[in-house]
Order: structure tokens, then sequence, then C-alpha cells
């Protein structure tokens, strides 16, 4: 009788355990989206500044035929991502051609001084870091599910309500890790 | 210790506090008995409760009045909104909290609010003259920490208890001084007298005391927070040490309000001294907190 007792105490305890580490997964999980999310629109708010980038551009400067089709495929691709590692690639394109796209602008001292280019490039910067904080907060909490998923013994519950380890935003390279330094 | 350990410590701090205001209701309570018999101490429930919930509800505006804080906006103020948009995305936080600015040329910030939904952000003029980008970004780190740690929750509450005990001791001690007096005075032992009246006053000192040691740990935490969001623990380390070396106080100087601040606003007055100073500090030393970020982030601030 006794057997019995300890045996449904066992199961109890290990129910209990269960539930919780279950409701800590499911948490984590939500976190890890709830950034995700932010990172995408930080991502689309990209997207969207770069035609008026693009338009601005070439009111002064009309034979940068190349870099606008640069920067205008690199919109496609952000805007086409699905996954993080689309994503973060995406992202990385966007970057070197709005920088090469600035860099262009450098010739134009009108442009340069145009109010209008001055208050794209400041949404532009801001945009980068918000994609850059955005990320760290993914990447951290990603991390954190990540390892509960992985590790035992709360890998049997995340096997059990199959959660799926996520991907990073992880960036291409350390130059797509520094943002555009757009000097004014 | 990760952040859900730390909001859920918090919540058990939360709890503990409760307890021991609860103790220390009951004190003053006793005292109201006593000294006034029982209408005394329903009178004094009623409005330790109607004044509590009314000032838990308002804490946050209340805040912002006793610091001489306003409301800015974007366009107001653009550099600093987004400082703390970027850092709010950083944090995880669902929402970017309210901006508000003191204008005042000593530098110092705080956060407050009754819960993350109903938290700001304050800075106060100085601060933004005094600070580059990347130092401004480790202080509002600092706050948003505040608020994701669900400090602002514990130290609203906090202040609204001490608000509320001092209130009821305080008018206590003014009746049974000035004998307004229940008429019901049945029990009139001189030493159930006397003790009442060293409870009233003792129950005030005692709950500012509670206030000031949870302050105190929140600090070293909230540092750790700004240095995890925005992965820059060297950031803040140069904030805190421009704020060490500034000398200005701030004009809006408030007893009730000083342990929400990032750097302690009283100590730079001349403050209670002596042997007592270092239970009514509320804030950890700024040398010991840049030492810890140093440590903890393997860099050393080049001496200047």
């Amino acid at each position: 009788m006794t057997l019995v007792w300890i045996l449904i105490a066992v199961a109890a305890v290990l129910l209990l355990w269960a539930v919780l580490a279950y409701n800590s997964l499911v948490r984590l999980r939500n976190e890890a989206e709830q950034g995700w999310a932010n990172i995408d629109v930080q991502l689309r708010r990209r997207a969207d500044l770069i035609p008026n980038l693009v338009e601005t551009v070439k009111g002064y400067a009309t034979h940068e035929r190349e870099t606008f089709d640069e920067v205008t495929r690199a919109r496609v691709a952000l805007q086409q991502a699905q996954t993080p590692a689309e994503a973060s690639v995406a992202n990385a394109q966007a970057t070197a051609a709005t920088g090469k796209l600035i860099a262009v602008a450098e010739a134009y001292p009108e442009l340069k001084a145009s109010q209008n280019f001055l208050a794209l490039q400041a949404e532009l910067t801001d945009t980068e870091d918000k994609i850059a904080a955005a990320r760290r907060y993914y990447n951290a909490t990603v991390l954190r599910f990540n390892t509960k998923v992985q590790s035992f013994p709360t890998l049997l519950v995340a096997r059990a309500g199959g959660f799926r380890e996520k991907e990073l935003f992880e960036l291409d390279d350390a130059a797509a890790a520094q943002p555009v330094q757009v000097s004014i | 210790m990760t952040l859900q350990e730390q909001i859920r410590a918090n919540r058990w701090r939360t709890l503990l506090l409760f307890v021991l205001f609860l103790g220390l209701f009951l004190l003053v309570g006793l005292a109201a008995a006593v000294r006034f018999g029982i209408d005394g101490l329903i009178i004094a429930g009623v409005v330790a409760i109607v004044y509590g919930v009314f000032s838990y509800f308002a804490s946050g505006s209340m805040i912002a009045a006793l610091a001489g804080a306003h409301p800015v906006t974007k366009e107001e103020a653009p550099e600093l909104v987004r400082v703390v948009e970027n850092v709010a995305i950083g944090a995880g936080l669902t929402r970017t909290p309210p901006v508000y600015i003191v204008d005042d040329p000593a530098p110092n910030a705080f956060a407050a609010g009754r819960d993350p939904n109903h938290a700001y952000v304050c800075v106060t003029s100085g601060l933004l003259q005094l600070m580059d980008k990347r130092e401004l970004e480790g202080v509002v780190a600092h706050e948003i920490g505040h608020i994701r740690n669900r400090d602002v929750r514990l130290m609203s509450l906090a202040t609204v208890m001490v608000g509320v005990i001092a209130l009821l001791a305080d008018f206590m001690i003014r009746m049974s001084i000035f004998g307004g007096g229940g008429r019901r005075r049945d029990n009139q032992n001189p030493l159930f007298m006397i003790l009442a009246i060293v409870g009233l006053i003792i129950a005030p000192i005692a709950a500012t005391l509670i206030q000031f040691a949870l302050s105190r740990r929140r600090e070293y935490l909230a540092d750790e927070a700004s240095a995890e969001i925005t992965g820059d623990p060297e950031g803040l380390a140069l904030a805190l040490r421009k704020l060490d070396r500034d000398p200005q106080q701030l004009r809006h100087l408030n007893r009730a309000t000083a342990h929400l601040y990032i750097e302690a606003p009283l100590n730079k007055a001349d403050g209670l001294g002596g042997a007592l100073s270092g239970l009514f500090d509320t804030h950890p030393s700024l040398e010991s907190r840049i030492e810890r970020l140093e440590q903890a982030g393997g860099f050393q601030l080049p001496p200047d």
C-alpha cells in the first residue's frame, strides 16, 4: 500500500515538473517570437525607406543606374526574406547597397545639403541601430531557448511538446556588423 | 542571476515588503487602538486603504510632479527619444516607455510608474548636455533595466507605503500631543501610552530604512541589466564616472523620490552624516558600481 502511495507521489512530482518545464519553454518561445517580430518591423521600415532615398538621390545624381539597381534588388530581398538566415543576408546586402548610395551622394554637394536627404540619412541610421538592438535581444532569447531545448532533462519535454531550436539572426561578416558610417 | 530569476526574486521581495509593511501597519494600528480605541483603528484603516490605493495608481504622475518632470515628444527631443526606443527594443519591452525631462543642470535620471506598462523614463536636461550618445544609452538602459526587472513597481509600492505609514503616524502623534483624542479612554495605562507613541515614532523610520535597503541592491542589478541590454558596460561606466565628477545638485531635491535616481541625489548635500549614513544611503557608491562593471565587462576605464 505504501509503495502505491510513493509511486503516486513520484508521478505527481514528475508531472508538476513537466508542466513547469513546458510553461517555461512556451514563455521563452514567445519571447523569441516577440524578438523576431521586432526585427521584422525594423527590416520592413528599412525597406520602406529605400524608395524615398533612391528618389531623392535620383533628383541630383542621374548617372548612377547601377547603384540604384543594386539598392532596389536589396530592397526586394529584404521584403521577401522569410527566415532569420534569409533576412540576415538581405540585411547585410541592404547595408552594403545603401552605404554605396550614400557614398555616391558625397560627390553631390547640393544633395548632401538637402534637408530631405539629411532626414532620410538620420532615419536610416536610426533603423540600423534599431535592427542591431532588436538583434541583440532576439539572439539572447533564442540562445536561452535553444539551451533549454537541447539540455537534459528539459529536452524530453521539448521533444514531446514539439519545440524546435530556433535560428539566430547572424551578421554575415564583420563589415556588415559595423553600422554604415554616414558622415555628414 | 538570469532575468527570470531576478524578476521572480523581485516578486518575492515585493511580497516580503508587503509583509514587513503590514507589520508596521499593525504596529501603527495597535497604537491607534490603544490611544483612540476601536474607532481610531477603523478610521486609521480606512484612511490607509483609500490613500494607499489612490497613491498606488497615481504614483507615476505624483513622482513626476515631485521631480518637476514634463513629458517630451519625439519632435521635441528626437535624439533622446530615439535612444529610449532603441534601448526598449534591445530590452525586449513590448512598448517604448514615455520620455520625461526635468529642466535641471544637474545630470541625473530615473524611471517610475506602477508597472512596465505604465512606466516612464525621465532624464534631466543636464544629463543630455553632459553625456554623449553611448553614455546616454548606458544610463537609459539602466533605467529601462529598472522597468524590465519590475523594480519600478516595487519602488512605487515602497514609496506609497512609506507615505501611508508616515501620514498615519504623523497624524496620530499630532492628535496625541494636541489632545484631540477619542471619547473612549478606558485603558489609560501609561505604559501602553508610551509604547504607542514610541511605535508611532519608530514605524516611519523603519519604513524608510526598508525602502532604502531595497533600492541599494537594485542599482547593481540595473547596472548589470544595462550592460546586457546595450552590450556595452564601458559606456555606462564612463557615464557613471561623469556623474561622479559632476558637483551639481538637483534643484528639485526630495527625500521621497531620492531612491529612484541613477545617482543618489542627496549625497552631495550635507546629509545625515556620521555612523547612520550607511543605513540611510539610497545608493551604493559610484566607484563600487564602476568597479563591478569593469569586472563584469573585463575592461578598465582609462585614467584621464
